[in-house]
């Protein structure tokens, strides 16, 4: 009996993870919790909350498989369990209440799961839940706000607040959610917390836990119809408010692409990686028009599958090698072809090019901008997005190209199976989803959009994305790019000649001289350091917000400093004097007669 | 069906016929400006056959063999999206299932599949190439996509079909009606199309690095096709939007020579610069007169 309890284990665990998937399925209606007083917690499926169901839903067993490889580790098991609780109830809430709650669970769970790691250190940690604390902390001021101008904590539009607490509410659940998607300066915690998270664990943080800040993010144009312009009208063709968080969107897609372009660490360049591309998500909230609205719920799900994915991968390749720099690894293309085909359609994913859907949601959030007239954002997005393709290269060459670095990368293997499974399947997913790209409006997208009363954009077929500013259709050009593949390929072999593969790896074009093994002769480090010499890339790696931070820290220790000079060494005459206001007060009110 | 396989492969046809004499051209513009004879405008033809040809090819592992393969179907790709002609229904491709932002993002195949076979390679001055081609790369396209933005939100459509079908006579062509969307794309063009001064270094020349630098034999002979093929194929694309497109074969030729004449007068003009000079200046004196064309597109009508 005892040989099975691991298995059992496992086997639950694994059975527990498809929750998310469940309650998609089957949840129908609303679930009424009384409270206390008149509240009630309320627990509803509306299409926004389903959308990023299904992401959990999707995200959720992918990762819980390689988790549940090994011996069985129950205290994170039951610290993910609880995470995915968590966010089930955050998405399920139909009030305030439950999602400051399911919020609450999240923030605890995953900062526990984190601080399971050996990497973790107190920085990292404390930055961690120092964040997510200020984030949650946010979102009960803005609820408790919410409550005074409405009296209710039910998610609605807010109709009858005046302008002063319309703006306390956007600014401050705004805050609250843009901590969570870790905008700048606001970022801080990701690129420590995703870097000593459990390998595995980034995954989730990346692909699940950022989203539900997305989420939040979505839930404002409901409690603020007509696309945030009621707040302080509109700009050109689109609202002034959104503008504003645009462009904080995309000052945070290029910081966070340069940043992570310098980085030397696989996990931390995929953490700005992260914050780059839901910079991009915030940018085409603000626009909030319905293609851009549109491309952003696309590019959310699109960033899911192509996190969960690189980081499954990179965790597998972890696991094996136990090497996590670009300059300790390289030319695992032949000993992980899996891993390496993985990485492709992720890089491929992440920079947004055809035939992948990373396309399709920067095609609609472009247009959404041309729409709305605002092109210097657009040139501000493509800026950011060109400059990815730097790091995805360096994604692809360090690890997989170029010279193995480490004696780990010259024999490593490849991943377990419970790695390899989750990989197959995301890209068949991402795949898919670039083929039928009207597939992806229609069944996922729409929806939504009709929820937050916004036109769907529709799709005329499964292959095709139309929009008011033409469109494309994901089957032709897979079937065009293909062709050319396999007919070049065809004519390459059909051709005369033989091809022979050098002898050696050194066996190199080098100005005359023949390389020996211990010259250095990958290029993974250095990659990307003489960007510093173009002006506006030096400038912007040069400085850091650590240096808001720090001033912040000093404020609050002056602060507290100017408190603490008024609190006595003896903590008994405080105690004393607490005594005597308690009880003179109700001893002169007794006095009084109790009139007052 | 039929259709579309002939269409196809004169399409392909043309790009390649017109490549190599627009190229053999080049050679001997520069030739003559340098008091040179140069080679025949056939030269390059020559030289193309003779590497496809190769009896030996080596290579370094499968993706080394891929990537070449990926860049000329990608440049096949590009080829088919863009509409030669206007009013005809020929030389159409499959232009009617794409538009301009997919164009754009197609040119870009090609240097990442050649980023993935140059870094196969293993040759570390081949991948110092390809990054500064990335480099380069991240420079030109944000003004070059501002200033296709404003044609776009002239005609309110990323069609580029619909863009050519509004220019039909001379003084709706793009190029009198949005001069400085025109002015603004002309240099990120010359660099797309790898022209001096904004060139990356190829492989054997004065400096012995850059992308080509492990290639030779018959993936050369591809790797030099596709590229005859893109540069007619981005002329072909700013013809169809500045120009006005056109409407047979010749005037095609015409246009596109005379802009591949504009653009060489340019190159043979200035030398080299480095590539973080070059990209500096594409952020500095393009995107400045694209920020004016927005300022004066946008905000002030």
């Amino acid at each position: 009996m005892t040989t099975n309890r691991p298995l059992l284990l496992k086997l639950l665990f694994l059975a527990v993870s498809l929750t998310p998937t469940l309650t998609l399925l089957t949840w129908d209606g609303a679930w009424v919790w009384p409270l206390f007083g008149e509240f009630e917690l309320l627990f509803q499926l509306e299409p926004l909350a389903a959308f990023f169901l299904l992401l959990l839903a999707l995200g959720a067993p992918l990762v819980a498989l390689p988790m549940a490889r090994g011996t069985p580790d129950v205290p994170t098991y039951a610290l993910f369990v609880l995470l995915l609780l968590g966010m089930q109830v955050l998405l399920l809430a139909g009030d305030f209440i439950g999602l400051f709650i399911g919020w609450e669970i999240m923030t605890w769970s995953s900062y526990l799961l984190l601080i399971r790691s050996t990497r973790a250190t107190l920085e990292g940690a404390q930055t961690y839940i120092l964040f997510n604390l200020a984030s949650a902390f946010l979102l009960l001021a803005g609820l408790l706000v919410f409550y005074s101008a409405t009296g209710d904590f039910q998610i609605a539009a807010l109709t009858e607040a005046s302008t002063a607490q319309r703006w306390a509410v956007f600014v401050l659940l705004g805050l609250a959610f843009l901590v969570k998607v870790g905008v700048l300066p606001l970022h801080r915690w990701i690129p420590l917390g995703y870097d000593q998270a459990p390998d595995l664990f980034s995954a989730v943080l990346a692909g699940l836990i950022s989203k539900m800040g997305v989420y939040g993010l979505l839930l404002l144009p409901t409690l603020f119809p007509d696309a945030l312009a009621g707040l302080a009208g509109r700009w050109l063709n689109g609202p002034t408010a959104g503008y504003g968080l645009a462009w904080i969107g995309a000052i945070t897609a290029i910081v966070a692409t340069f940043k992570a372009i310098s980085q030397q660490d696989i996990k931390r360049l995929l953490a700005y990686s992260s914050i780059a591309q839901l910079g991009y998500v915030l940018t085409a909230l603000g626009v909030g028009s319905s293609l851009a609205v549109g491309g952003a719920i696309l590019q959310t799900l699109v960033h899911t599958l192509v996190k969960l994915l690189l980081f499954i991968t990179f965790a597998g390749i972890i696991l094996q090698t136990g090497q996590r720099r670009f300059n300790d690894l390289g030319h695992l293309i032949d000993r992980m072809p899996v891993a390496f085909f993985a990485v492709l359609i992720g890089i491929i994913g992440l920079a947004g090019m055809p035939p992948l859907p990373g396309f399709a949601a920067k095609y609609l959030v472009f247009v959404g901008l041309i729409d709305a007239r605002w092109l210097l954002l657009l040139a501000a997005m493509m800026l950011s997005s060109t400059a990815a393709f730097i790091y995805c290269y360096r994604l692809i060459y360090g690890p997989f190209l170029g010279h193995a670095n480490s004696p780990e990368a010259r024999d490593a293997t490849e991943a377990p199976m419970s790695y390899l499974i989750p990989q197959i399947v995301l890209m068949g997913l991402l795949v898919l989803l670039g083929i039928f790209p009207g597939w992806a409006i229609e069944i996922i997208v729409d929806p939504v959009l009709t929820a937050l009363n916004l036109a769907p954009i529709g799709a005329p077929s499964w292959g095709e994305l139309a929009t008011p500013y033409g469109g494309y259709d994901g089957v032709i050009l897979m079937t065009v790019f293909g062709s050319a593949f396999v007919i070049v390929t065809a004519l390459f072999w059909l051709a005369r000649g033989q091809l022979r593969r050098a002898g050696s790896p050194y066996d190199l074009s080098f100005a005359g001289e023949v390389p020996t093994a211990d010259m250095p002769l990958h290029y993974g480090a250095g990659m990307g350091r003489e960007l510093r010499r173009i002006p506006l890339i030096g400038w912007i790696l040069a400085h850091t917000t650590t240096g808001i931070q720090a001033g912040l820290t000093r404020q609050t220790l002056a602060t507290a400093g100017l408190l603490g000079g008024l609190y006595r060494r003896d903590p008994q005459t405080w105690i004393l004097l607490a005594v005597l206001v308690l009880a003179s007060v109700p001893t002169l009110l007794l006095l009084n007669g109790g009139n007052s | 069906m039929l259709h579309i396989l002939l269409d196809s492969l004169a399409m392909i046809a043309l790009c390649y016929v017109m490549g190599f004499l627009f190229r053999g051209f080049y050679r001997q513009f520069n030739a003559r400006l340098q008091r040179r004879w140069g080679p025949s405008i056939w030269q390059n033809f020559y030289d193309n056959l003779k590497f496809l040809l190769k009896s030996e090819t080596l290579i370094h592992g499968p993706m080394f063999f891929f990537g070449p393969i990926i860049i000329a179907a990608g440049a096949i790709t590009t080829v088919l999206f863009i509409p030669f002609l206007k009013d005809s229904i020929w030389l159409q491709g499959v232009s009617a299932h794409g538009n301009l932002i997919l164009i754009i993002y197609l040119l870009v195949v090609g240097p990442l599949g050649n980023a993935l076979a140059v870094g196969s390679s293993g040759n570390p001055f081949g991948v110092m190439g390809v990054t500064r081609g990335l480099t380069r790369l991240m420079g030109l396209e944000v003004p070059f996509f501002l200033g296709l933005a404003l044609v776009m939100l002239q005609h309110e459509t990323a069609s580029v079909q619909a863009i050519m079908a509004a220019q039909d006579s001379i003084a709706h062509w793009n190029l009198i009606t949005n001069p400085l969307a025109f002015a603004v794309i002309l240099l990120p063009f010359i660099a797309s199309q790898n022209g001096s001064p904004f060139d990356v270094v190829g492989a054997p020349v004065e400096v012995y690095a850059g992308p080509r630098v492990e290639f030779g034999g018959r993936l050369l002979g591809v790797l030099m096709t596709q590229n005859m093929m893109m540069t007619v194929a981005k002329l072909v694309l700013m013809v169809d939007l500045f120009l006005g497109g056109a409407s047979n074969i010749f005037e095609l030729i015409a246009k596109a020579f005379a802009l591949f004449l504009l653009t060489t007068a340019i190159s043979a003009t200035f030398p080299r610069l480095k590539t973080e000079q070059t990209v500096d200046f594409f952020w500095t004196v393009p995107l400045g007169v694209a920020v004016l064309g927005v300022i004066l597109n946008v905000w002030l009508i």
